[in-house]
């Protein structure tokens, strides 16, 4: 009998060791899906696109939809900090001594607001209707076409007036109402009343909160980032939302339309006659490398698939950059020589063809 | 066989508060007025907030009324900083001492305006909301005055017309309906206890990180 619970009590020592070695050693990088070398944008990046898919409330069939969004939470705290992130690369989680700066519901809200998931995410609750919000704030944001192709995000600071419990009561959902007052018998006299219900005390304290509003490749202009709760608050009700729109600045080198690039290059008279070869630097500092060795007309357009915007719905897909040329003359005045050195090269018939060149346009 | 469950829960809690012990309350460091922020400005001495709304005046330009108003939670009191017309302003970037800014109502698009038309109550210099979606006239800019070199959100500043270098005060008096209980807002010549304001309630965007350069090689 002791040996058999000897037996079973090294079973239990290497059961409990292993879950120790488990408990102290989670793979973050593996959780978020990302490399070793990712930057702090692709952790944000990653984060938030797991937590929409992991959150409890999207997997209410899940029992273990809570701790991998734990663990999603905890990845994501260490990895997004400098410093907790050279611990954990170093000593494994294990090495992790400091503590956290807010619990898992403070980082998903960070990136969705308050109320991210409450009501689904989109307010369609059914005491919805009655309940009264506050105002919604609409901020426009400005991103440069650098941040469309490549993504980033923005750092906003929120300060915001919450609506606090305070001593005492208030008066609430004051209304009209006609009062009958009997004056004699027979005689009534009907007035108006203002009555009000008594409800809790509330006043307004000013807390304050980041918020994470990632710039998504491809984002189209125009586009709103929600953040639920986040909006004025209402003493009667729940808070409005916040909400960015995106607004695409203009590019002094590329065009946007849709997923595709537009770009100009005015070239060389003789460039456009021999040929040239050139680079041009793409959004994000790529080299776009352009050879030609045949001639290259005026409004020529060349055109670079893969070159574009990253698709807003599937980052892989790439639009086209199209490349137009326009042909500088050079600033001389041929002498009669020359005249006849450019005849004889070309080679060329005179034309001298007339019409009307602006039909329609 | 109950103690080795027990002994489990006693490890897994014990390095869960070894991972999350010294809870540190999150400060914001960055305490800046950025450009492209959103902020409600609140008349110090006057405790009312920069506020405007649909609503024109009766006298004067006729153009939109800019008041001060007590409530704390109105939507309408937030105005967007911006740069001057042409003028580079980054997003995120802290605003300056004396950099010239316009100040642009978030509900209706207008700009905090100023001009020689007198104000309803006061006869001081009528202070109105003008043009159509952030964009309006020369008389839209303002300068930024405070001590120091960066616009400190917890610090009072004034703010200082640009082509009629008058401040943007409150002195207290009060309108009748239907916007009862507003205090009028004007520009006057002086620098006083008048005309500091500070940046309350908002949106405050940090500066960003340029996007990342790939070099990735072509094959």
């Amino acid at each position: 009998m002791a040996v058999k619970g000897m037996n079973l009590w090294s079973v239990c020592c290497l059961v409990l060791y292993f879950v120790a070695a488990v408990l102290a050693g989670r793979d973050f990088y593996k959780i978020l899906g990302v490399s070793k070398s990712a930057s702090v944008r692709d952790i944000k990046k990653a984060y938030r696109k797991l937590a929409l898919q992991l959150h409890p409330d999207r997997n209410p069939d899940d029992p273990t939809a809570a701790d991998k969004f734990a663990d999603l939470g905890s990845a994501y705290e260490v990895l997004s900090d400098e410093g907790k992130r050279k611990q954990y690369d170093a000593y494994g989680e294990d090495g992790l001594k400091e503590g956290h700066h807010g619990s898992h519901s403070d980082i998903f809200s960070s990136f969705f607001g308050d109320f991210g998931f409450t009501f689904g995410g989109n307010r369609q609750g059914q005491q919805d209707r009655n309940i009264p919000r506050g105002n919604d704030i609409v901020l426009d944001l400005e991103v440069t076409l650098e941040e469309v192709y490549s993504g980033n995000f923005v750092e906003v600071v929120r300060n915001k007036p919450v609506a606090k419990e305070a001593p005492g009561k208030r008066k609430c959902n004051c209304r009209q109402e006609m009062r009958t007052t009997q004056l004699g018998p027979g005689r009534f006299q009907m007035s108006q009343e203002v009555v009000c219900d008594e409800c809790p005390n509330i006043k307004l304290v000013n807390e304050e909160r980041t918020l994470e509003v990632e710039i998504e490749q491809g984002v189209r202009d125009e586009t709103e980032y929600p953040f639920i709760g986040e909006g004025e608050p209402h003493i009667d009700g729940e808070p409005g939302d916040l909400r960015f729109r995106i607004k695409v600045m203009k590019h002094p080198v590329f065009e946007r339309r849709g997923d595709d690039l537009y770009t100009n290059v005015t070239i060389s008279l003789v460039e456009a006659l021999v040929g040239f070869e050139m680079d041009i630097t793409h959004l994000d500092g790529h080299k776009v490398h352009i050879v030609r060795d045949k001639i290259t007309k005026p409004g020529a357009r060349l055109w670079k698939k893969g070159e574009g915007l990253p698709n807003f719905d599937n980052n892989n897909i790439r639009g086209s950059l199209i490349v137009s040329f326009d042909v500088e003359f050079p600033e001389i005045q041929l002498n009669d020589n020359q005249k006849e050195g450019v005849r004889g090269i070309l080679k060329q018939a005179s034309v001298q063809k007339v019409y009307n060149g602006l039909q329609g346009y | 066989m109950v103690l080795i469950y027990a002994l489990r829960g006693f490890i897994k809690s014990f390095l869960v508060v070894l991972l999350w012990s010294n809870c540190e309350g999150r400060e914001s460091e960055f305490n800046y007025v950025t450009c492209g922020s959103l902020v409600k400005l609140l008349n110090t001495r006057h405790n009312v907030r920069l506020h405007s709304h649909d609503v024109k005046y009766g006298s004067g330009s006729g153009q939109q009324s800019v008041t001060g108003v007590e409530s704390a939670d109105d939507a309408n009191s937030y105005w967007r900083i911006r740069g001057k017309p042409n003028g580079t302003c980054q997003r995120g970037v802290p605003i300056q001492c004396g950099q010239a800014i316009r100040i642009t109502h978030m509900t209706t698009g207008r700009n905090l305006h100023t001009h020689h038309f007198s104000s309803p109550l006061s006869n001081n210099q009528e202070v109105s909301a003008f043009g159509e979606n952030g964009e309006g006239d020369d008389l839209d800019v303002w300068r930024v005055q405070c001590d120091g070199s960066i616009w400190e959100r917890d610090k009072m500043v004034r703010f200082k017309h640009v082509g009629t270098d008058a401040f943007l005060s409150v002195t207290g008096e009060q309108y009748g309906n239907p916007i009862r209980g507003q205090r009028e807002v004007h520009g006057m010549g002086t620098a006083n206890h008048n005309n500091y304001w500070k940046a309350m309630e908002g949106v405050f965007i940090q500066p960003s990180q340029e996007p990342l350069r790939h070099h990735h090689e072509e094959l």
